[in-house]
């Protein structure tokens, strides 16, 4: 033999099997992750804006609240 | 081209690119990790990136479409599983080197013997050479589409390429010729 001759049998031994290609292929357009990549051009849905203005009003009252001098019992 | 209809259309568009690269891609891996399993993950990797940025690859020129894919697989880390793994697969190789010589045997387990012989050579070879003959025999491209996908030039895979063939016919004067080490 060779050393070509070594070298492609080298290749042969190393190189991805058609099954394996097709098991990754498989896995890849089927994965959940991919699934949700597959519209790339749909935005992601977005918050109400009205969100921030509850949780901003929400946050500052229980500040607020937490800041309150503890009431003793008589 | 950006832009695709039915699903299926993004399916076999990225089926074509996936077929197109994937042989190369292993073998640059290949090459990188000298571990087959790691390998075979880390392309994988690389085609669910392409995969989730298809748009992007597809609206590239064909020649740019393998610079875009071999920049994510160079961009890629190797995490500590698989980098411990490589150790392992290049130690084991290396130990396997080192044993004594078998008896006399068939040419055909001496021909087995050899492309093992060569493929313990390749595992010692370093890491750029190795990834250059991996490209070039495993992976198919011509030196002037390595040069492409490494970012090197043309000139820089013909000297690789030359240093671990030669290497390789060393290697192989050595086992066909024990006596030379003496």
């Amino acid at each position: 033999m060779s050393l070509d001759d070594d070298l492609a049998a080298w290749a042969a031994s190393v190189r991805l099997p058609d099954t394996e290609a097709a098991a990754i292929f498989e896995r890849i357009v089927r994965s959940p992750a991919a699934a949700s990549s597959s519209s790339p051009s749909v935005l992601p849905a977005r918050l109400d804006p009205s969100w921030w203005r509850h949780f901003s009003a929400g946050f500052a009252a229980r500040m607020v609240a937490s800041n309150r001098p503890v009431r003793v019992a008589a | 081209m950006g832009t695709f209809g039915p699903a299926m259309d993004r399916e076999a568009e990225f089926r074509r690119l996936f077929e197109a690269h994937r042989i190369a891609v292993h073998a640059y891996f290949t090459g990188r990790t000298a571990d087959r399993q790691s390998a075979a993950d880390l392309t994988q990797d690389v085609f669910l990136r392409v995969w989730q940025r298809l748009d992007t690859v597809t609206d590239l020129p064909d020649e740019r479409q393998r610079a875009w894919i071999f920049t994510v697989a160079r961009n890629l880390s190797v995490d500590a599983h698989r980098h411990q793994r490589t150790q392992a697969g290049t130690e084991q190789a290396l130990a396997l080197a080192r044993a004594d010589p078998p008896p006399p045997a068939s040419a055909a387990v001496i021909d087995a013997e050899r492309v093992a012989v060569v493929g313990q050579a390749i595992a010692r070879l370093p890491e750029q050479q190795r990834v250059t003959l991996a490209m070039a025999i495993a992976g198919q491209l011509t030196s002037a589409e390595i040069a492409a996908a490494l970012g090197v030039p043309a000139g820089t895979v013909r000297y690789r390429l030359s240093l671990a063939r030669r290497a390789l016919a060393a290697a192989l004067d050595r086992y066909d010729d024990p006596r030379e080490d003496q």
